[in-house]
């Protein structure tokens, strides 16, 4: 009862925490939206069946997985700015006596009731979508009215949603229980080791090794399983490997740096290789997919040219692309708005910072341009890199596209330059002129 | 006011290098500053004391072309040009200003903690157009004639309150700054570094023969200097010169009262 009073108390969004509550309730909104389309677009393949509908479903399965991770990475993104924008207040109650079990229970009521918000916000947003979604051709027809989920379905998306949100805040708030003035000592983190380049060799090894028995088996269910396996050695060795590669790219920028704006962003990136990975991690993957399905999207279409445009054969090489370039927008606008979120909490956490360097005269300018630089060289570092490693991955395969398909190959570059773009938009939401501004 | 308006050829080499009149400064209802008057004389040292809310930190800012005055004016006069009024600039021409010709130290040292010490201090060069090279080298100077020397890599967070915040004056000093302003600056030091602190700060400011204007809640600290100026509610109280510590040879330019 108590917590509940007080979580009532403290809940109400002050001028200076209204910023911070609707990010992360807006996020809350994109992911359940995203996920109920994405789940909705996915169920939609058995509407037809046909000797392919094994293999959709496999490729669907594919496509959720993929976006899993970016999903993910924007929902803990919203718990840590809901967690952050909350801390200064909780450290107070702690101060003032406040036990860790009231800390705690405060912080979970106001993540599910602003997760809860955020939900049915994307619920809303999802019923809105659904019929312009619904417009999307698969299989040769509209998805059209398999957009609608069942309601069951999409309480349980909710129920999810906000049950992830309760769980991530208290997770996000260990510190302060720790010790009340916990939060303001800022912890140094651990340097990702070259051990980890070790092991991610190890693993590409077992994925190609994955991949080259695929052809020789015959039953689609050990096929789907050495796919979903090879897919998540994949992303594994990505995650292992991305926190050392971006801290890469911060040593090389350190070491050219000449103005106050690259030494700065430079630093900012090492400061935290993990957490700029973490940013970017959507964008390496989102990459991988676009250059590997792309390809065979690209080839499949070149190929099947001569085919009846209605044949199952043809209508699975279009619905491949479609669904790539689906995945991409889709994992895109996750990155973007983890991106948002996750600047928007850096922002908060530096306003003191800002204001001191302006006063010492340094132009707000030279502080957006390193911010931007801290986010944008890890998202075209990473993005171009990891281009550069899936299109080696699958030599024939991409080099076959660009000599066959090169107007497909062309349109999944855009899309790549779109989403980069959408990204350094959501980088600029947050300015910190904005935090200088009183 | 005869106290807040040396009288000019009082002495010899000692123009104002800053020239505040009728300050006025307006929060809500609240008047920070209350049509403040005041010289500062090139090579001085000042300390601003007073109790709290009274408006010391906003003369100081207002001053140092932090923030505007909503009325009266702030000349600033450094070698031969023709002297300023600082209320009258612009945003960015007061940053520039800042950056090039004054100093800075707060209470919190205000360093960025992703950077290590000589990096913090380099940045203040590098964002006058210094190239980083050279930047690194005097900061490195610097660094080691505050008593750094070997410290230059640590990160901020690595370094005791006390040497932090000779980072923070290396910083300030590295760009040849004419003015210094220090607000409390020794505010979160124990007495003993508080006062290592507070000789670093007046060796390298006034030793050299430029100018540092302090806000201190210290009277030891205050003592120190050669004038000490004293506010309540945004009106200037007194300022009497300080009857020890300042040097000899600084001390012909205190005020006489
Ligand atoms: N940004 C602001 N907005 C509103 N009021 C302000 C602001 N800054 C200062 N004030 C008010 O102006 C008055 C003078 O403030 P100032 O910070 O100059 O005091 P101070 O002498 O430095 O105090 P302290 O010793 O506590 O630092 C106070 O009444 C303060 O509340
Ligand atoms: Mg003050």
């Amino acid at each position: 009862m108590r917590t509940l009073s007080l979580a009532w108390l403290l809940g109400k969004p002050s001028r200076g925490r209204r910023g911070p509550l609707l990010l992360t309730a807006g996020a809350y909104t994109l992911v359940c939206a995203l996920v109920l389309i994405v789940t909705a677009g996915a169920l939609s393949f058995d509407r037809v069946q046909n000797e392919l509908t094994g293999m959709y479903q496999v490729l669907a399965a594919l496509a959720v997985v993929l976006l899993v991770v970016p999903l993910a990475v924007l929902g803990a993104a919203a718990a840590r700015l809901s967690a952050r924008s909350q801390d200064t207040r909780l450290s107070t109650v702690r101060l003032l006596g406040g036990t860790p079990g009231l800390v705690v229970g405060i912080t979970m009521l106001e993540s599910a009731a602003t997760a809860l918000a955020g939900a049915l916000g994307g619920v809303l947003l999802y019923a809105a979508m659904a019929p312009a979604v619904g417009l999307v051709h698969f299989q040769g027809s509209a998805i059209g009215s398999a957009m609608w989920l069942d309601p069951r379905i999409i309480a349980l998306v909710i129920a999810g949603v906000v049950l992830v949100a309760a769980l991530s805040g208290a997770v996000g708030l260990r510190k302060i229980i720790v010790s009340p003035l916990g939060v303001r000592n800022r912890t140094v983190t651990p340097k990702p080791r070259w051990i980890r380049a070790v092991v991610v060799l190890g693993l590409i090894i077992c994925i190609s090794l994955v991949f080259s028995v695929i052809g020789s088996v015959a039953s689609l269910a050990i096929m789907v399983g050495v796919l979903l396996t090879g897919f998540a050695m994949g992303i594994g060795a990505l995650n292992l490997v991305g926190p050392w590669a971006v801290a890469l790219i911060g040593k090389a920028k350190l070491k050219k740096a000449k103005s106050p704006a690259q030494l700065l962003a430079a630093r900012m990136i090492l400061e935290n290789p993990a957490q700029a990975w973490r940013q970017v991690s959507g964008i390496a993957m989102t990459a991988f997919v676009a250059v590997v399905g792309g390809s065979g999207a690209a080839l499949m279409n070149s190929t099947g040219t001569g085919m009846d445009p209605n044949s199952p054969d043809a209508l699975l090489a279009t619905d491949v692309m479609t669904g790539v370039l689906l995945t991409i927008a889709v994992s895109f606008i996750s990155v973007a708005c983890s991106t948002a979120i996750t600047q928007a909490a850096a922002t908060l956490d530096r306003a003191d910072l800002y204001a001191g360097l302006h006063k010492l005269g340094m132009e707000p300018a030279v502080m957006e341009r390193a911010r931007v630089g801290s986010v944008m060289a890890p998202v075209i570092g990473m993005g171009i890199g990891s281009i550069i490693v899936s299109a080696a991955l699958v030599f024939p395969l991409a080099g076959m596209a660009i000599i066959f398909a090169p107007l497909s190959v062309a349109v999944i570059l855009l899309t790549l330059v779109v989403g980069v773009l959408a990204v350094r938009g959501a980088v600029a939401m947050t300015p910190v002129s904005q935090t200088l501004a009183h | 006011m005869i106290e807040a308006h040396p009288a000019s050829g009082n002495t010899l080499n000692t123009h104002p290098v800053l020239s505040a009149r009728d300050l006025r400064r307006a929060y809500g209802s609240t008047l920070a500053l209350d049509g403040v008057n005041l010289d500062i004389r090139a090579g001085e040292s000042v300390a601003i004391m007073g109790p709290s809310g009274s408006g010391k930190s906003t003369l100081l800012h207002t001053l140092a072309g932090i923030e505007r005055p909503d009325f009266g004016s702030v000349l600033l006069s450094t070698s031969a040009a023709t002297p300023r009024d600082i209320a009258t600039l612009g945003e960015k021409e007061r940053s520039k200003l800042r950056r090039e010709s004054f100093g800075f130290v707060f209470q919190s040292g205000l360093l960025i903690p992703e950077l290590t010490a000589v990096e913090n201090v380099m940045m203040a060069l590098m964002i006058n157009g210094v190239p980083r090279a050279a930047a690194q080298e005097q900061a490195t100077q610097w660094l080691g004639a505050l008593g750094l020397a070997g410290m230059e890599e640590r990160r901020i967070g690595q370094l005791s309150g006390g040497q932090a915040q000779r980072v923070a004056i290396a910083r300030a000093q590295v760009t040849g700054a004419r003015v210094t302003f220090a607000d409390e600056p020794t505010g979160a030091l124990d007495s003993a570094t508080g006062a290592e602190v507070l000789s670093i700060l007046l060796n390298s400011t006034v030793g050299r023969g430029n100018t540092l204007i302090m806000v201190t809640h210290d009277a030891d600290v205050a003592a120190q200097c050669d004038r000490v100026i004293h506010l309540r509610d945004g009106r200037i109280l007194a300022q009497v010169a300080a009857t020890q510590g300042a040097s000899t040879q600084r001390s012909a330019a205190g005020d006489t009262n």
